[in-house]
């Protein structure tokens, strides 16, 4: 009760610690689940129950993170894995808008391509890595090749769906008032497929990201995911957390990025339930 | 009628006429030995598919893999869906699992499979495991969505005709959540997939799965028996999505009517 009515006077008299100690509150209240989280892995680490080997401390994964930003070593993966990712990704994003559009309005690219995306889909694309290898070799070109590749798919197959998704009343009333073709797209089509690019981007990303670090993993010089499976084959369990701890970190920063991106253009849709 | 039946006969055409046309060239071209040695013509593929067929080696593998993908999906299936379900009609569940869903979300789960094997070991339980945390996303988050997109006035309706709790969960909110779900369950089952092969290249010393075929075969530098695995994987995926679509087809009689042209 007394908390209560101290936040109520701190919020009416600014300056005051309680103040500052509501909203902080109100983000403990929201995300108290990752703190519970943090605290059982904390016990069970600590408990000695598993080998600490196996199951390091917060405090141990800590240490090698720092220790891998101090040395720099981190810088020069993460750049790597971060320039595939974002090559691979803006390609296929642009490639799978355009050709979502083109399969909806053309009829021959429909007649061609949607059958290859709708049956190819299930198809795991990843499993002709080792080619690309052979084909572009263990650098950046082989990652960069598959990331477009596996983004391509949900991009142009929702660019595609939405596209036709379209509800024919808008299109009619924009010709009735005398819009162009060109302004018929622009001005109706796009924004109103613009809801499922994003969706399709939001599926493509962290797939973008998964293949990089697989295939860093599978066959490279650098990258987060030749750093995980280096520091693994070393026995060094404590550098393995703290490489999956950026690239976890990678994820959730770019899945912000793209969300923050989305309400600017989107800024008409109503606030979606905040996992989406 | 018989105009239905001459589009009917024309999607299949062009749906194979692209890779139709790109497997030809392909053969033309390795025939006239324009292409690099890694790009073994078709004709020899299918050659070396069919041996591996008749040798058995190649359904042991389809095996081991099939069973890893299968279980870890169905695993993912059972306890995304299930839970998501929950998140859906509960709101402190939701406000539980929220942000750690959307923390973890974009992280790729095939990091932690160095974690895995340090835990299970080199064996099918760190695979499955990992297939299984990939699946649960997609159809947790669907399943979530799925709920909250049910149309209020089906509950409302339901409860002013008596419907209890239980009732309305099971008879209006889980039906009318499964297209989403189905959705989720097509995108895990092709997540499966692809953790299913990359999990058996990057920790395959118990020697078996088909990724493991296609690891081997790279590294004796056998094109022909990596692109025949590669084959092996792409029907495999295809066929058991063909087969989560007949099965949606099935349950979803009468809730498909919008989506009736999507393959």
């Amino acid at each position: 009760m007394t908390r209560a009515a101290d936040g109520v006077e701190g919020a009416a008299s600014p300056g005051r610690l309680t103040s500052r100690l509501v909203p902080l509150l109100r983000v403990l209240a929201r995300y108290y689940s990752i703190l519970v989280v943090l605290l059982v892995w904390e016990l069970i680490a600590r408990s000695g129950w598993i080998n600490p080997r196996l199951f390091p401390s917060l405090e141990t994964i800590a240490d090698e993170l720092w220790r891998l930003i101090d040395s720099q070593v981190i810088f020069r993966h993460a750049g790597a894995t971060l320039l595939r990712v974002v090559v691979g990704f803006t390609l296929a994003g642009v490639g799978g808008v355009l050709l979502g559009f083109l399969m909806a309005r053309v009829p021959l690219f429909q007649r061609a391509f949607e059958p290859l995306f709708s049956f190819g889909y299930p198809i795991p694309r990843v499993a002709l890595y080792p080619i690309f290898v052979f084909a572009l070799g263990i650098g950046h070109a082989s990652k960069i090749a598959l990331i477009f590749l596996e983004c391509l798919y949900p991009v142009a197959i929702n660019t595609y769906y939405g596209t036709r998704a379209v509800n024919e009343r808008y299109v009619w009333a924009a010709r009735n008032m005398g819009a162009s073709e060109a302004q018929v797209f622009w001005k109706v089509i796009l924004p109103a497929t613009l809801p499922y690019i994003f969706s399709g981007l939001r599926i493509a990303l962290p797939i973008a990201l998964v293949i990089a670090i697989l295939t860093e993993m599978i066959g490279a010089t650098e990258g987060l995911g030749y750093l995980i499976a280096f520091a693994s084959a070393s026995l060094s369990r404590g550098q393995v957390f703290a490489g999956v701890a950026v690239i976890a970190l990678f994820g959730f920063v770019l899945d912000l990025l793209l969300a923050a991106v989305r309400r600017r253009l989107v800024f008409w849709e109503k606030e979606s339930v905040s996992i989406g | 009628m018989e105009r239905s039946s001459l589009t009917n006969l024309r999607r299949p055409i062009d749906a194979l006429a692209l890779p139709v046309i790109l497997v030809v060239l392909w053969q033309v071209l390795a025939s006239a030995g324009w292409l690099p040695a890694f790009l073994v013509s078709p004709l020899v593929v299918l050659d070396q598919f069919v041996g591996l067929l008749r040798t058995g080696e190649l359904l042991a593998h389809a095996r081991e893999s099939l069973y890893r993908s299968l279980a870890g999906f169905a695993l993912g299936a059972v306890f995304g869906a299930g839970l998501g379900l929950l998140a859906g009609v509960s709101g402190r569940i939701a406000r539980f699992f929220d942000p750690l869903i959307s923390l973890t979300y974009p992280v790729p789960k095939i990091a932690i499979l160095p974690v895995l094997i340090v835990w299970f070991g080199i064996s099918d339980t760190s695979k499955i495991v990992v297939i299984m945390i990939s699946c649960f996303y997609p159809c947790f988050i669907a399943a979530l969505y799925g709920v909250r997109a049910v149309d209020p006035v089906w509950v409302w309706a339901a409860r002013n005709m008596g419907a209890n709790a239980r009732q309305v969960f099971f008879k209006v909110i889980v039906p009318a959540a499964a297209p989403q779900i189905f959705t989720g369950l097509r995108v895990a089952l092709a997540l499966a997939f692809i953790l299913m092969f990359s999990s058996e290249m990057i920790g395959s010393s118990n020697r078996t799965g088909l990724g493991f075929l296609i690891l081997n075969a790279d590294t004796a530098g056998r094109f022909d028996r990596m692109f025949a695995a590669v084959l092996a994987i792409a029907i495999l995926g295809f066929a058991s999505d063909r087969i989560l679509l007949w099965i949606r087809g099935r349950l979803l009689v009468g809730q498909l009517v919008a989506e009736a042209d999507r393959g």
